[in-house]
């Protein structure tokens, strides 16, 4: 079954890029790579360490907002009175605080959360979410509010602006190259064999004196700037931000499409969001819908599609652990 | 895995997979083909109410045209994604009507976080992007190929602004929706309303989601303000405010924005709304051919609201018409740029409007109206009375 459900993803993706063209295909695989670090990420604590954490788009949020507070050309702005300064920084000086300040804020809630398993641990970290969309929309000096910011700054090494969209997708594709490996030496080490022992049986492993909270801590702070990473990543490609990137609904997403592709497994996150992008997009090519129903067609299908998908699979398409 | 189950999953994936197949088959004929332009508007999602009527708007726009023999002899024919008014689902409705369906006009979007996040690749593209509805400042300094006949939230502060202390308003407090749009009404009217010697006693924001606002509304009346003003981003959230400040006994004059005395908001607060002032895009009721666009609109539809962006998004339609038909090639974008700076249309949202050079629409004023007494509102009047153009001193 998992050679099948390969390839159909696989060829999908193929056929699908054959009908298109390159050029669409270039604009998913982008959003394929930022939901794909994502993805990967969220797997290291979900699938590998069993902490059902909802409020992951909480640091992908914070990632985004500050290299957008530290790139962006605020001379833009027409309402002077939710001005933010231009600091002005290139993006791969800002990039590294992305992902350290996901990282910092992780470790200052993994403190917290720690304390919690199970469902108490999925309610904290819904709890993160709606506290980080709160922050995202009130604390205006630093994200503008509602009013999101935008002119921010694409990659550029020396003189050379990754601007176009082939440019960036190398750039994405290389950055979750880079987050694959980093979680397949986690998940390959005698660290990922631990936390595969704490999904498992928590009390168990720590009687053979493990602490098992350092771990975990560990593997959150790791796996928060990894999401860091592709908010920076998503806030340089779409050039604006606002809070509506970052609500609980999107956090929800991709749980599902870690689900989608398999728990525990960091190729099943690379399939799952593989498959959720071609979903999504591919209803934009819904035959015969009436101009005015085309976006609740869409939605209504994608539905559809993915509970016909859980049901058949419900461990998903390469996974081996359910929760 | 039962041979059964692995059967169906196959099936339903090459179920999926033909879909691309089935629809390559229905190609267009390029030499005779219709022009084809963009749309991109919230067909889902924060912003779908816009969206729909946006749509279905343009729609109707295009059956009148197309009716009368098209443009040139050639039909036109909408392409039409969703935006979801989010900025990451507009560069892929973007990416796709610019490398798929191969489009160089778009119209949208419904929402101004779409249309910032769309807006830099279209510059740089070179594509237009013409919307009816995002009405956010930032986007007058989008480029050259963004264009909008949606005036922008900062005029609409400076007019209510105005407003407040022409009535002599001194004192004021406010309670704001958590929007881009609601919070740039309040800053731009509080702004304007303090330039003038006004002083803002109390503040008030809410998140989308809420639905009693009397701790708020206790607080904001225990200062005891000249007025209380109101800018809300759904129609539901404002008829509850205007509702939940008469029951706790303000009789105070209140102010707002379109949203609060839209049909739904007002059917909420039922009489509370009585008599609330709102600076508004409306159509002119002497406008005749604004009424027939709203009576055509009723007929094909049943309902109407958001009156304004709705004859906005119509006449966008028209005005784009008009460029094809000077330009008679959808792939010249500038061509058609240069026809909107270069244009003066007169149509459902008002007569001889242009565009400057930042793409912003020019000629169109704002109108302050009042909200009628349940008994006297009908589908013709909106709900209310028009009092006139917003004051400009």
């Amino acid at each position: 079954m998992e050679l099948w459900a390969n390839l159909i993803v696989l060829t999908w993706a193929v056929a699908f890029m054959l009908w298109q063209g390159v050029g669409f295909a270039i604009t998913l695989g982008t959003v394929f790579a930022i939901w794909a670090i994502l993805a990967v990420s969220l797997n290291l604590v979900v699938g590998f360490t069993g902490l059902l954490s909802i409020g992951h788009i909480g640091f992908f949020g914070i990632g985004a907002y500050a290299m957008a507070f530290l790139t962006s050309d605020a001379s833009y702005e027409q309402l002077r009175t939710e001005a933010i300064p231009t600091l002005g920084w290139p993006f791969f000086a800002a990039l590294p605080v992305s992902v350290v300040l996901a990282g910092v804020t992780a470790l200052l809630v993994g403190i917290v959360f720690n304390r919690f398993r199970d469902d108490i641990f999925v309610l904290v970290s819904f709890g993160f979410a709606i506290i980080a969309f709160s922050v995202f929309l009130n604390l205006r000096s630093v994200t503008r509010g509602a009013f999101g910011i935008h002119e921010i700054e694409r990659p550029a090494i020396g003189g050379w602006v990754l601007d176009g969209e082939v440019e960036f997708l190398v750039f994405a594709l290389i950055c979750l190259a880079l987050v694959v490996l980093v979680c397949w030496l986690i998940v390959t080490s005698s660290f990922g064999r631990v936390l595969t022992a704490i999904r498992e049986d928590e009390e168990a492993i720590a009687v053979f004196g493990y602490q098992v909270t350092h771990y975990k801590l560990a593997v959150w702070v790791i796996s928060a700037m990894m999401a860091g990473l592709a908010g920076g990543l998503f806030g340089s490609w779409t050039t604006f931000i606002d809070p509506n990137s970052f609500i609980l609904l999107e956090s929800m997403l991709l749980v599902c499409i870690v689900i989608l592709g398999g728990l525990a497994t960091i190729w099943g996150s690379l399939l799952g969001a593989m498959a959720f992008v071609l979903l999504d997009e591919g209803m934009r090519f819904l035959p015969f819908i009436p101009s005015e129903f085309v976006g609740q067609a869409r939605q209504i299908v994608l539905g559809i599609l993915l509970v016909l998908l859980m049901l058949f699979r419900p461990q998903g398409l390469v996974g081996r652990y359910r929760l | 895995m039962p041979t059964s189950s692995l059967r169906s999953v196959v099936l339903l994936a090459l179920a999926i997979l033909l879909i691309p197949l089935a629809l390559a088959c229905g190609g267009d004929d390029e030499e005779e083909g219709p022009f084809r332009i963009g749309v991109m508007e919230s067909a889902t999602g924060p912003g779908e109410t816009y969206g729909r009527v946006a749509i279905q708007a343009k729609q109707m726009a295009v059956d009148e045209i197309n009716a009368a023999g098209g443009i040139n002899g050639r039909m036109l024919e909408l392409v039409v994604e969703d935006s979801k008014c989010s900025a990451q689902d507009a560069i892929t409705a973007y990416n796709k009507l610019t490398d798929v369906d191969g489009v160089k006009i778009i119209l949208g979007t419904s929402c101004s976080g779409a249309m910032l996040g769309a807006a830099p690749l279209a510059e740089a593209d070179g594509v237009v992007l013409f919307s009816g509805l995002a009405t956010n400042p930032d986007i007058a300094n989008a480029g050259d190929y963004i264009f909008r006949t949606s005036m922008s939230d900062a005029q609409l502060g400076v007019d209510t602004g105005n407003l407040l202390w022409a009535d002599g308003i001194r004192t004021l407090a406010t309670i704001t929706e958590a929007t881009d749009y609601a919070e740039g009404v309040r800053r731009t009217s509080v702004a304007q309303f303090e330039k003038r010697g006004g002083q803002v006693l109390a503040a008030e924001r809410y998140a989308s989601d809420i639905t009693d606002f009397r701790t708020q509304l206790t607080k904001l009346l225990a200062t005891n303000p000249d007025a209380l003003h109101v800018a809300a981003q759904s129609e539901f959230t404002g008829g509850t405010i205007l509702k939940q400040a008469r029951e706790l006994g303000y009789d105070g004059p209140i102010y707002s924005d379109i949203v609060p005395v839209g049909t739904t908001a007002i059917e909420i607060a039922g009489e509370a709304a009585t008599g609330v002032k709102a600076v508004i895009a409306d159509i002119d009721p002497a406008n005749a051919k604004g009424q027939e666009v709203l009576g055509q609109f009723r007929e094909r539809y049943g309902y109407v609201t958001l009156a304004w962006y709705l004859g906005s998004a119509y006449d966008d339609v028209h005005i784009a018409a008009a460029c094809l038909e000077e330009t008679d090639d959808d792939q010249d974008a500038d061509g058609f740029r240069d026809c909107l700076y270069d244009i003066t249309w007169s149509g459902a949202i008002g007569d001889n409007y242009s565009f400057d050079g930042d793409g912003e629409v020019v000629g169109l004023t704002n109108v302050v109206v009042e909200v009628l007494p349940v008994s006297e509102r009908t589908a013709e009047n909106n709900g209310y009375r028009g009092l006139g153009f917003a004051p400009s001193e």
